[in-house]
């Protein structure tokens, strides 16, 4: 479904993603890790374009992400993206934050989108909040209506960066039983994380980084027992022991 | 000690009142044309391509760094003849209005794009993000998403942007145009109660800037709370 091979970016001389490949397959979910400043979240942001990229290949359902030819919107809107700071629109309403793009981009009627957005409302459990504006909800609220917000799109797969790191440590959980339930059912998906409860619960496989490197690539059960690069190990030491 | 001498007003007022027409039609067609050409320029100086770019710096800094007045005087006495000899118009017919809005208007787009440039980089940028990776184009991101809330946060500037241009337009008396202050100038000058007529302008100019400013300081705090 997502394939990299040899990924590169630089701004200037400073090497921010250094020959990242790496396959993700129909039904995986992948938690992206590492410290602060390792490329994570470029490197995600590269897989819909978000984040040019120098040398090497994307390639997302078929389409290369870097061709100049490729029509990035239309990608776009078939990979669903979660940001950090939830990113809604606040200038709408939460069905409307739903909507928009179903409208815009899909060409969907404005009772489709309502309805699909009902739906997806439901299924996070704020269908009751659908006709206020984002500032009126808890950052967990308000990360919950992004993530419908991107299914709301039928993406393909889903990209997660960050998505509990902004939020109060109460609402993490909210926002990660989303993201469990999305799993089970599924759904590809790419998180940049540092919750390694969800990690060990669902993830595929780990991918560790730093410095713009793909330090380690393994299924969840061999990181987390004996990830075999000095740098993981110390990672793990110091995030595992709280 | 000059004698104070009020009896001219009353009857000048109807001619005073179409000076105050003229005054409002170019404020406002002056700030809708600056809106939308503004835009255009903002949207362009932001723009990755580059002549685009320089293009609206360029004029930007042009506009701003020539007196209001000159413009005026340039659009009066040049404008109108580039018209008649391009597309024919009759020798002499009246567009000194016409040429005053458009220098107003070309003018004030030049401050009103740089408002707009930095109301577009006040608004996160993850927003744009958000709504690329929705799919969205980056003229329906602009559209449907930056500009709706970069617009809501200036509002207040533009309006006080508004305010100042209406307070310009006293300028077009270079080009003899009856405006409110054109018409109060020629009044007193005609009954010799230029003293009298000037404040009464002022005060009336005075009255409604207030009132504006006011109107829009309470719509300034209006929008803070929400």
């Amino acid at each position: 479904m997502i394939s990299m091979n040899k990924v590169s970016k630089h701004y200037g001389s400073f090497q921010v993603l250094a020959d990242c490949t790496t396959q993700v397959h129909k039904g995986e979910v992948i938690v992206v890790c590492g410290p602060s400043g390792s490329g994570k979240s470029t490197l995600i942001k590269c897989v819909n374009g978000l984040e040019p990229f120098q040398s090497g290949e994307i390639i997302v359902n078929g389409v290369s992400v870097g061709d100049p030819k490729t029509n990035l919107s239309k990608l776009r809107s078939t990979v669903g993206m979660v940001f950090q700071n939830f990113e809604l629109f606040p200038h709408m309403s939460i069905i409307d934050n739903l909507g928009i793009a179903q409208v815009k981009v899909l060409g969907r009627t404005q009772d489709q989108a309502r309805e699909k957005g009902f739906k997806l409302l439901d299924r996070v459990g704020l269908r009751a909040q659908a006709e206020k504006y984002p500032g009126q909800l808890s950052g967990g609220q308000q990360q919950r209506v992004a993530i419908a917000r991107a299914l709301a799109m039928d993406p393909i797969c889903m990209l997660f960066d960050e998505p509990t790191s902004a939020l109060d440590p109460e609402m993490v959980n909210e926002v990660l039983d989303v993201m469990t339930e999305l799993a089970q059912e599924g759904m590809t998906m790419m998180c940049v994380t540092h919750e390694m409860g969800f990690a060990k619960r669902v993830a595929s496989r780990v991918i560790f980084m730093d410095q713009g490197r793909i330090v380690e690539d393994d299924s969840k059960d061999a990181f987390f027992d004996h990830a075999r690069s000095e740098r993981a190990q110390q990672f793990l030491a110091k995030i595992l022991h709280h | 000690m000059h004698e104070f001498d009020w009896s001219s007003i009353p009857n000048a007022l109807p001619f005073l009142w179409d000076g105050m027409k003229i005054s409002l039609e170019i404020t406002v067609t002056a700030v809708i044309f600056g809106i939308v050409w503004g835009t255009l320029l903002a949207l362009m100086r932001l723009s990755p391509v580059k002549p685009l770019s320089w293009f609206a710096a360029g004029y930007v800094n042009l506009f701003r760094a020539i007196p209001l007045v000159m413009v005026l005087l340039w659009f009066f006495l040049i404008v109108p003849h580039l018209l008649e000899s391009i597309f024919g118009f009759p020798r002499g017919s009246d567009m000194r209005l016409s040429s005053a809005i458009a220098g107003f208007a070309l003018f004030e787009a030049a401050y009103y794009s740089e408002i707009i440039r930095a109301g577009i980089q006040s608004v996160p940028k993850g927003q744009m993000g958000a709504a690329s990776a929705l799919g969205m184009t980056y003229g329906q991101a602009m559209r449907l998403v930056v500009l709706p809330q970069a617009f809501r946060n200036m509002v207040p500037l533009l309006l006080t942007q508004g305010i100042i241009l209406f307070q310009d337009t006293s300028l077009v008396y270079v080009s003899a145009l009856a405006d409110f202050f054109g018409a109060a100038y020629k009044v007193g000058d005609r009954d010799g109660r230029l003293v009298e007529l000037l404040l009464f302008a002022g005060a009336v100019y005075f009255v409604i800037c207030f009132t504006a400013s006011r109107i829009v300081r309470h719509y300034q705090n209006k929008l803070k709370v929400a």
